[in-house]
């Protein structure tokens, strides 16, 4: 019996081996969302991070003059905007006030660096070098100048992993800014699509697709992107739409993240249904 | 062998700062290159079949951790892409491999097998068509490895170094 087994593994040995390790990776890809792992990951990414940042510093210095003339140009593009907003948050201040709604123009952003991105087609992450210590929680939007950028999935003392919106594990729930349709975009892998779409929805290309405020995960309109293609399905009520969006996460380097408190019980929920 | 086991694994991590910090800068579109995978593919020629098999679930296991990815979903495509890279191990033919345009064309195999089961565990969307999948998700992401590589192993020193 033994010699039979040493010459099974004298003859198969690759193969025995290829299976083992592929049934303990079938294994631990169900324990994803296990506390031990999560802890692990946590002390993994978190001193990784700390040395890609110092790294990633030495890369952003190079970027800096690009990104001050941007920024300049951004300023004087948002200092025209400003003066017609003013007029406008006059009139919007008394209808909130007449109509008792919360005010969400202060909201906590702390800022951060991105110090290191996994791009990969379905799955992107990036790596902030914020964390806990500074209030960042998992379930957190993080955001740029352009828009929404992704969610704080998990958190170390002092860096946090974001998922990208180019994340198929993402959903987030957005709304067309100028009609007020609500729908749920997800990342299928190639890009950005409003999913289930009523086919009676009045979405047009070129519309702004921003967050909702029916999500407790982002509160607040966050842009988002651009509708781009509106799929033409024959049969069934529902339809895709393509987004572009606003932000170029591979070229994204400063983020805020949105420190958003919301009360536990809301908290709870949405988190269960972000980490599905 | 097991010296050799542990420098590659402590190689990964200078190889995973370059791939998160600098080769996102590179990439055209979302097509980005994994030199990852030119590091499993080089060493799995240099030291066997087994040797690759076990270093890709190691490298995968890593990345999934520091990266945020599902745990498990680049374990197997790593597995799967070291083990694949192993067919190319002859001992007697290893200098033959390791020549540029033989070592790209390994590189590409081999990432493309790593696309495709990635690509496969990690999105699971199959809204995807398998002709998106193979050319958007696996082909081109594994021929810009192969491009990569090509540069690489050209200017890799004849000289042993590891």
């Amino acid at each position: 019996m033994l010699r039979l087994f040493t010459n099974l593994w004298e003859k198969f040995k690759e193969y025995i081996i290829l299976i083992l390790l592929i049934l303990i990776s079938l294994i631990l890809l169900t324990q994803n969302q296990s506390a031990g792992v999560k802890k692990v990951r946590t002390i993994a990414f978190g001193t990784f991070a700390s040395v890609t940042s110092v790294f990633n510093d030495i890369f952003n210095t190079s970027s800096i003059r690009r990104e001050n003339e941007n920024l300049r140009r951004t300023n004087a593009e948002l200092m025209l905007q400003i003066s017609k907003l003013r007029e406008y948050g006059i009139i919007g201040e008394d209808l909130k006030e007449m109509l008792a709604l919360k005010d969400t123009s202060n909201l906590p952003l702390i800022p951060a660096s991105i110090v290191s991105k996994s791009l990969s087609v379905a799955q992107g992450t990036v790596t902030v070098n914020t964390g806990s210590v500074d209030g960042v929680k998992p379930g957190m939007p993080v955001i740029n100048h352009s828009g929404l950028v992704g969610i704080i999935l998990s958190t170390s003392e002092n860096y946090s992993i974001a998922r990208t919106l180019q994340n198929v594990n993402l959903k987030v729930t957005v709304k067309c800014e100028r009609t007020g349709e609500h729908a749920v975009m997800r990342w299928n892998g190639e890009s950005l699509v409003l999913i289930n779409i009523p086919k009676t929805y009045q979405i047009q290309k070129g519309d702004r697709i921003v967050t909702s405020e029916i999500s407790s995960i982002i509160p607040v309109s966050v842009p988002v992107g651009i509708a781009a293609d509106i799929g033409k399905v024959e049969t069934g009520i529902f339809n895709e739409i393509t987004v572009i969006p606003f932000v170029d996460f591979f070229r994204a380097e400063h983020v805020f993240i949105l420190g958003i408190v919301k009360s536990k019980q809301i908290e709870d929920l949405e988190l269960n249904f972000f980490n599905k | 062998m097991r010296l050799q086991f542990i420098l590659a694994v402590l190689f990964f991590f200078p190889v995973l700062l370059v791939q998160t910090t600098i080769i996102p800068l590179i990439s055209i579109g979302n097509i980005t290159p994994n030199i990852i995978i030119i590091l499993l593919v080089f060493y799995t020629i240099k030291n066997g079949q087994i040797f690759g098999t076990l270093l890709g679930f190691v490298f995968g296991f890593l990345f999934d951790l520091i990266t945020g990815s599902i745990l498990g979903s680049s374990m197997i495509a790593k597995t799967i892409a070291g083990f694949s890279a192993g067919y190319f191990s002859s001992e007697t033919k290893r200098a033959i491999y390791l020549k540029p345009a033989n070592f790209s064309l390994i590189v590409f195999l081999s990432s493309l097998f790593y696309s495709i089961i990635y690509s496969l565990f990690s999105t699971l969307d199959f809204t995807t068509t398998v002709l998106n999948l193979l050319f958007e998700h696996a082909l081109l992401p594994a021929l810009f490895t192969a491009v990569i590589s090509l540069f690489l192993i050209f200017f890799y020193p004849k000289r042993k170094l590891f």
